[in-house]
C-alpha cells in the first residue's frame, strides 16, 4: 500500500538515496582534495570511459574532466566560460565540455572551489581513450602542455562492427604499453593482482548500475533519465572502487521498495520515452518538470547505459577491459547501434524516442546519418528530434523545444 | 454562441470565431508584440461587438498560456493538423511557414499526426528571414508579390544565415542582378529550406502566415508539388483547429483553467 500523498504533476519525486549519493560524491572529492593538497598520492586525469581500473589499481586518485564539464553545464555557467576558450582558438563547434572546461581553467574558476579546492587538482599524468571521441586527446593535450606532464592514451578504432580478435588485441596491447609511463609517474610497480581486483570491483559496480537502470522496465518505472543522469556519478568516477558498489546497493534497495509500493519516478506515468543523446545539463531540472507535467517518464537512455561494462572479468583483466571499452555504444556502427536500440525499445516498453542532436557532440548525436528513419521503419515507434547542446545553452531554443515535446506527447496519446 | 480560437504566434496573434456548425465565421489578426495578453484581449474585444463568445477560449502558439481570459491551451501542430483534416478529410503532408517556425507535419488517413518536424534554431526558411530581407531592401510584402511577378529568371541565394543572405543579396545587386529575380530567389530559398525538413510523399497542404501573404510562394510550391493546395485563411487554421479539438462544452461546466 502506498501511503505517500500523490505529488503535484510538475513536482519531482525525489529519491531518498540522494543523501547517500551526496556523501559518496563528497568522499570522492575529499580524497581528491587531500591528494591535491598533500601530494601524498599521485593524480591521474582520465576520460569518462577511459582505463580508470588501471589507474585506481596503481594507486592514483582519478579526476575526470568530463565530470567537471557536466558540473559546469549543470551549474549553468558553461556559456560564461566557452567564449574564453574560443578566444584562445578553440572553435565553438567542438565539444562544449572541452570549451567550457578549458575556458573555466583559463579564468581560474571551478565549481570545486565551493568544496574548498583552490583550483582543479593538478595532474601528474593524463590518460585518455579515444573510444568516445578524438577530441579528448586534444583536450588532455592542452593540460599536458600547461602542466608539463605526460599525456598517454589508447586509440580505439571507431565505428566498430565486429569486435574481432585484432581489435581486442590492439586495445589490450595499448593497455600494456601505457603501464611503464604509469609506473614511472606513480612510483609503483604494476601489480596484476591489484589490477584483477580493481577490474572485479568495476565489474560488480557496473552490474549493480545495470540492475539500477533495469528497474525502469517496471511499469510504472521507479527511476527516470533525470534521476539516472545524476545518480550515475559514482559509476563514472568511482568504478573500480568499493565506494560505487556500496552506493548502488543502497539505490537498488530503494528502487526495489519503490516497485513494491508502486511509487513511480513521475507522479503519473502514462507515457514511456527513450532518450537518445546527451542530457541538456543546463535544463535538466526544467525538462524533468516538463515531462513530469506531461505524465511522461523517460525510462531508458543511451547515455546512462554507457557505463555498463559488465564484460569486465578479473580472470582476464586486459582482454576483458579491451572488450568492455570497445563494445560500448558510441564506438559502434549504426547497424550495431540500431540492433541495441531495438532491444532496449522492446525491453523497456517504449512508446516514443527523443533524439537530442547536440550541436557540439557529433558522436553522441545519432540522428545524423538516418538512423532515426531506419529505426522508425523497423519498429514503428515514433520519434522527435530536438536541437540543443550538452553544455552550451546558446544552441538551444527552449520555447520551440517545449512546443515540440508537448506535441510529441499529444501525438503519442493519439490525440 | 461562438467559440473562439486564438493562435498566439511569435509575430502575429490570429483569432477565429467558430459557429455551432464548426464553421469559421470571422477572422482577426494583430501583431503579438511583447505582451501576449494584450494581443489576445484585442482579438477578444474585436469579436465581442458582433459575436457572443463562449468561454473558455482555445489557444495555441508561444503565448498559449499567457492570457488572462479563461482558456484551454493546445498544441498548435495538433490543432493545425485537425483543421487541415477537417478541410481535406484525407492523409496529407503539411508545410507551415510562420514567423519563427517552419513545420512539417504528416497527417494519416484518420487525421492523426504520424510525424512532425520543426526547423532548427535558425531563422533561415522562416518568416523572420523574409521580414528581415524586406526591411533591408525597403520593400513591403505586397511589393514583394508584385516584383516577383516581373521576374525574368531566378537568382540563387546560397546563404543559410539571414545576415549573410543580405550581404549576398547586396553583392548580387552590385553585380547587376535585378530585384524581381532576387525576390524569386529568396522565395525559392525558403521553399528549399522547408523541403529539408522531411520528404513530401503525399498530397501537400501549404499553410501559415508567410504563404498567405506571399501568393507567389504558393505558386512556386505548386510548381514543385503539383498535388498540393493552400486553403483560404491558412494562417488562421491552427486557431480554428484549437476549437475543433475541444468538443462544445455543456453550459454550466466550469472552464478547465
Amino acid at each position: 500500500m502506498n501511503d505517500n500523498p500523490t505529488p503535484a504533476k510538475s513536482e519531482l519525486v525525489r529519491l531518498q538515496s540522494a543523501n547517500d549519493l551526496r556523501l559518496t560524491m563528497d568522499g570522492y572529492f575529499a580524497r581528491l582534495k587531500d591528494a591535491a593538497e598533500t601530494r601524498n598520492k599521485k593524480i591521474a586525469w582520465c576520460t569518462s570511459v577511459g582505463p580508470a581500473e588501471l589507474l585506481y589499481s596503481m594507486g592514483f586518485e582519478v579526476y575526470f574532466p568530463e565530470n567537471h564539464g557536466a558540473m559546469l553545464g549543470a551549474g549553468k555557467n558553461a556559456d560564461k566560460y566557452i567564449p574564453t576558450a574560443v578566444a584562445h582558438g578553440y572553435s565553438p563547434d567542438i565539444c562544449s565540455y572541452l570549451t567550457s572546461d578549458i575556458g573555466a581553467f583559463l579564468q581560474n574558476e571551478t565549481p570545486l572551489q565551493k568544496s574548498g579546492f583552490s583550483a582543479v587538482p593538478s595532474p601528474d599524468i593524463l590518460v585518455f581513450n579515444t573510444n568516445q571521441c578524438r577530441e579528448v586527446e586534444d583536450w588532455f593535450s592542452f593540460y599536458g602542455r600547461h602542466f608539463k606532464v605526460p599525456v598517454v592514451g589508447i586509440h580505439t578504432p571507431l565505428c566498430i562492427s565486429d569486435l574481432n580478435p585484432e581489435i581486442i588485441k590492439s586495445v589490450s596491447d595499448q593497455y600494456h604499453r601505457i603501464i611503464p609511463e604509469l609506473e614511472k609517474v606513480s612510483g609503483q610497480k604494476f601489480d596484476i593482482d591489484r589490477f584483477r581486483e580493481t577490474v572485479g570491483l568495476s565489474h560488480d559496480g557496473c552490474v549493480l548500475w545495470k540492475q539500477v537502470l533495469q528497474k525502469a522496465k517496471n511499469i510504472p518505472s521507479p527511476i527516470n533519465f533525470f534521476d539516472s543522469a545524476i545518480h550515475m556519478g559514482p559509476i563514472v568516477v568511482m568504478r573500480g572502487t568499493q565506494h560505487a558498489i556500496d552506493y548502488y546497493k543502497i539505490l537498488l534497495k530503494e528502487l526495489e521498495e519503490r516497485i513494491e509500493n508502486n511509487i513511480s519516478a513521475v507522479p503519473v506515468e502514462k507515457h514511456r520515452i527513450y532518450w537518445e543523446g546527451m542530457p541538456l545539463w543546463y535544463r535538466l531540472s526544467n525538462l524533468a518538470k516538463l515531462f513530469s507535467k506531461l505524465d511522461t517518464s523517460i525510462v531508458a537512455s543511451t547515455y546512462c547505459n554507457s557505463w555498463v561494462f559488465d564484460d569486465l572479468d578479473s580472470s582476464n583483466p586486459f582482454e576483458s577491459s579491451a572488450l568492455a571499452y570497445s563494445k560500448l555504444f558510441i564506438v559502434r556502427t549504426d547497424t550495431v547501434k540500431e540492433a541495441v536500440l531495438e532491444g532496449l525499445l522492446r525491453e523497456f516498453t517504449i512508446q516514443g524516442i527523443i533524439y537530442h542532436e547536440s550541436k557540439t557532440c557529433a558522436r553522441n548525436s545519432n540522428n545524423r546519418f538516418g538512423l532515426q528513419n531506419r529505426l522508425f521503419k523497423t519498429t514503428g515507434i515514433p520519434y522527435l528530434e530536438i536541437n540543443g547542446d550538452l553544455n552550451d545553452p546558446r544552441c538551444y531554443s527552449e520555447e520551440q523545444s517545449i512546443i515540440a515535446i508537448e506535441t510529441f506527447i499529444d501525438q503519442i496519446s493519439g490525440r | 454562441m461562438y467559440r473562439l480560437g486564438i493562435d498566439l504566434g511569435s509575430s502575429y496573434t490570429k483569432g477565429v470565431v467558430v459557429d455551432e456548425n464548426n464553421r469559421m465565421a470571422a477572422f482577426h489578426c494583430v501583431k503579438s508584440g511583447y505582451n501576449f495578453n494584450n494581443a489576445a484581449t484585442k482579438i477578444i474585444n474585436h469579436f465581442a461587438d458582433n459575436h457572443e463568445i463562449e468561454y473558455p477560449v482555445y489557444t495555441c502558439g508561444y503565448g498559449r498560456e499567457q492570457i488572462s481570459a479563461p482558456f484551454v491551451a493546445n498544441s498548435e501542430l495538433i490543432a493545425l493538423s485537425k483543421a487541415v483534416y477537417e478541410i481535406y478529410k484525407r492523409s496529407c503532408s503539411i508545410i507551415d511557414i510562420g514567423g519563427q517556425d517552419t513545420k512539417f507535419i504528416q497527417v494519416n488517413a484518420s487525421g492523426q499526426v504520424d510525424k512532425f518536424k520543426m526547423n532548427r534554431k535558425c531563422a533561415a526558411g522562416t518568416g523572420s528571414f523574409l521580414e528581415e530581407i524586406a526591411f533591408r531592401l525597403d520593400v513591403t510584402p505586397a511589393e514583394f508579390t508584385e516584383l516577383s511577378n516581373q521576374a525574368t529568371g531566378e537568382v540563387k541565394i546560397n546563404s543559410f544565415c539571414t545576415v549573410f543572405a543580405i550581404s549576398e543579396i547586396i553583392g548580387m545587386i552590385k553585380n547587376g542582378a535585378i530585384l524581381p529575380n532576387i525576390i524569386l530567389g529568396i522565395y525559392n530559398s525558403i521553399i528549399l529550406r522547408s523541403m529539408e525538413l522531411a520528404l513530401v510523399e503525399d498530397f501537400l497542404v501549404i499553410t501559415g502566415g508567410i504563404p498567405a501573404m506571399h501568393p507567389t510562394m504558393v505558386s512556386l510550391f505548386k510548381n514543385k508539388y503539383p498535388d498540393s493546395d493552400s486553403p483560404e485563411h491558412s494562417q488562421f487554421l491552427a486557431a480554428y483547429g484549437c476549437v475543433l479539438l475541444n468538443p462544445m462544452l455543456q453550459h454550466g461546466v466550469d472552464p478547465v483553467r
